[in-house]
């Protein structure tokens, strides 16, 4: 990796929120998360989106602070606002994968968070 | 894409029956376009009956009944306009700058956190801000200490960016110790740069080119994801020689606390980095003037050093807009105990406690009433319910008793004893006292002795002044703020529950029922009904009887665990 200059670091700051086409998925993976099962459910997104022959975006990320509700799971995609489902499992990961990624239809009874500004 | 959420925020399990309700009314309107009607668990809003929230126009409505869907699916969804009366106006009271990124990027991708705007702020002070500008800024942001104490940390950099020295040193302080507190692993588990940018900052204006990270060695992956950050930051010439092409240069390594609570207090935690037992030392010379290896040294709380990028990047007039007139920017907190949605919180200061367990903690746990908050760990002390309407910030904590803390917030009802807690507490200080000075080493064990005796019933009402003056002289005369904290919990139970502890000396009663050496449980024969529901929950057999003849609990061998008064449904099982 070539070291970081400035003018590169520029550009970073410049460019606007990236806007991917792809669908992102994140899962909360901070000690809290995992010691609520959240390695599980990233194993079977990961599995599920590559089984469906998927473009999509499965990544780690950190705790967003809603202990109450891991592990927590946010699908970005389709023109939808960011959504965060909580207390996910490895079917209802499935659900998330086949419903909400695939044909963009939201999950009953488990939402714990919409933010429209993290969406597309 | 049109979305209309619903939730029936009393927990009352509607949202089927609103749903279909909707659904029907907008056949009959025959709504155009595409929506979706769906049913969510976690709405950010508590108690206020059945609420309704309609995107992308963020038109939100709460204590609907079923007779408000047709206008509502008419005005609102229909021809999207506010319908006024249900409107609910609060916006969500949550303010995230420490905790921006987490949840959000990648923490072990360091490409993820530059995509975020990561390192602009140290690009700023590196290339484009003359150092006393950049303290300056700092200055005019109003952050202080997060860990606490709440010094301001541009003083705190200032003084040791003064002398001249060949070394001077940069520790972030992750030895996150109090009960019931995680911010700091979270914010170093989802996001560790911001953390690692913040101590590069710290360096370059301090004029020191080593940091050090301590962590405790509990938080296995927070050290895993900070040693992924550093090496990629070398990578990218973040750490190292000449950064950015600046000329400043700076490396970090990683310190591993071994499970000491008093290796987060700086003078500990200084000798514990050299290599030697970790014991405090009285100040001054203080940190910044005479630190690790007698240099100038710079100790920042994790939670502190994440604001630095924010505040630079965004620059110190917008930090300080946020917050009250003392104090600026947000407090992360863990908010745990009895409260629905026990989790980090971070909110603007000056925020009221009210605010924070009901409108962001869902309110409390069980149906028992709120009794207190407790906050700042060890070192803090209890808040009565009566001021829950109390601002938060360092000076309205610290004259009601207790302190901010580093942020642990626990929140206790009517099923807690507070005697109990006082206790549980200074066990902790008793097993955490380094024992280097003796006010702290004999006088919490004398605490210790005290509350152990009122939860016993055996203490005598005059042994309250003297557990008082104890306190008064550990918190006087201990070397380190461990020890000057530890009486906290003590003096603020007695401040605000004096009778609960007079209760536990004069009646012999623990109203929580969790003193027990205070309980006797027993079975009120008119009222049980003999279902022998107690007999089989008892774990060590000491119910006896049958199903004919009723049941006794045999008082020899009953260990109070509570498990029959517990499980009777009958109110059959007497505790006192």
């Amino acid at each position: 990796m070539a070291k970081l200059t400035r003018s590169k670091l520029e550009e970073y700051g410049k460019k606007a929120p990236a806007k991917a086409g792809r669908a992102l998925v994140r899962v909360g993976m901070s000690t809290c998360g995992i010691a609520a099962g959240a390695e599980e459910v990233y194993e079977a997104l990961k599995g599920a989106v590559a089984q469906r022959n998927l473009d999509v975006d499965v990544r780690k990320c950190g705790c967003n602070g809603k202990c109450y509700a891991e592990p927590l799971v946010e699908v970005v995609s389709g023109g939808l606002p960011a959504v965060l489902y909580g207390k996910v499992d490895k079917r209802l990961a499935l659900d998330i994968i086949d419903k909400h990624v695939i044909n963009g239809e939201l999950l009953n009874d488990h939402i714990y968070g919409i933010d429209e500004g993290k969406g597309e | 894409m049109k979305l209309i959420l619903l939730k029936d925020t009393d927990g009352k399990k509607e949202e089927a029956v609103f749903q279909e309700k909707i659904l029907a009314e907008m056949k009959k309107e025959n709504v155009q376009g595409k929506w979706q009607v769906v049913r969510v668990a976690d709405m950010g809003i508590y108690n206020k009956g059945v609420a309704v929230k309609i995107l992308p126009e963020g038109f939100t409505y709460t204590g609907l009944s079923l007779d408000d869907i047709p206008a509502l699916v008419r005005t609102s969804i229909k021809e999207g306009r506010e319908l006024g009366e249900k409107s609910y106006g609060l916006k969500d009271k949550q303010v995230k700058i420490v905790l921006r990124n987490c949840g959000r990027i990648d923490p072990e991708n360091i490409e993820s956190y530059l995509e975020s705007g990561g390192y602009q702020g140290l690009k700023k002070v590196l290339l484009e801000l003359k150092p006393e500008q950049a303290i300056e800024e700092l200055k005019e942001s109003g952050l202080r200490g997060r860990g606490g104490g709440g010094f301001p940390v541009w003083m705190k950099w200032q003084f040791a960016r003064k002398p001249e020295s060949a070394e001077k040193f940069i520790i972030c302080n992750g030895d996150e110790g109090d009960p019931g507190a995680y911010m700091d692993r979270s914010v170093l588990e989802g996001d560790p740069h911001s953390v690692l940018e913040g101590m590069l900052t710290a360096g370059y204006l301090v004029g020191a080119n080593k940091g050090y990270f301590y962590i405790r060695a509990e938080y296995p992956l927070a050290i895993t994801r900070v040693q992924n950050a550093v090496e990629q930051a070398r990578a990218y010439g973040l750490l190292g020689e000449n950064i950015l092409g600046s000329g400043f240069s700076f490396e970090v390594d990683i310190r591993l606390g071994a499970g000491a609570f008093v290796c987060g207090e700086e003078t500990a935690l200084i000798a514990s980095v050299e290599g030697k037992r970790g014991y405090p030392s009285p100040r001054p010379p203080y940190p910044s003037v005479k630190g690790l290896w007698g240099k100038p040294t710079v100790i920042n709380n994790v939670e502190t050093l994440a604001n630095i990028p924010v505040v630079f990047s965004r620059g110190g007039k917008w930090f300080s807009s946020i917050g009250s007139p003392t104090a600026k920017g947000t407090k992360v907190f863990a908010l745990t105990g009895k409260i629905k949605n026990s989790g980090l919180v971070e909110v603007p200061m000056g925020i009221t406690l009210r605010e924070i367990i009901y409108d962001i903690g869902g309110g409390m746990l069980n149906s028992y009433d709120i009794k207190a908050v407790q906050t700042g760990g060890p070192s803090g002390g209890v808040i009565s319910r009566e001021y829950l309407d109390t601002p938060v910030d360092y000076e309205n904590l610290q004259k009601l008793g207790s302190i901010m803390g580093s942020g642990g917030m626990i929140v206790i009802d009517e099923s807690d004893c507070m005697v109990d807690l006082a206790k549980f507490y200074m066990n902790f200080c008793v097993d955490e006292s380094c024992g280097k000075c003796a006010p702290c080493r004999i006088g919490t064990t004398q605490m210790l002795e005290y509350l152990d005796s009122v939860s016993k019933g055996k203490a005598r009402e005059d042994d309250l002044p003297r557990l008082k003056k104890v306190a008064m002289a550990v918190k006087k005369a201990s070397l380190c703020g461990l020890g000057q904290t530890s009486p906290n919990p003590v003096l603020s139970t007695l401040r605000y529950f004096e009778e609960e502890y007079l209760e536990h000396i004069r009646e012999g009663k623990c109203r929580a029922g969790k003193c027990k050496d205070l309980l006797q449980y027993s079975i009120l024969q008119d009222q049980c009904r003999k279902c022998g529901l107690c007999y089989r929950n008892c774990p060590v057999n000491a119910i006896t009887g049958n199903n004919k003849q009723g049941y006794i609990i045999e008082r020899e061998k009953c260990i109070k665990c509570g498990n029959c008064f517990d499980v009777c449904k009958f109110e059959a099982i007497s505790r006192g």
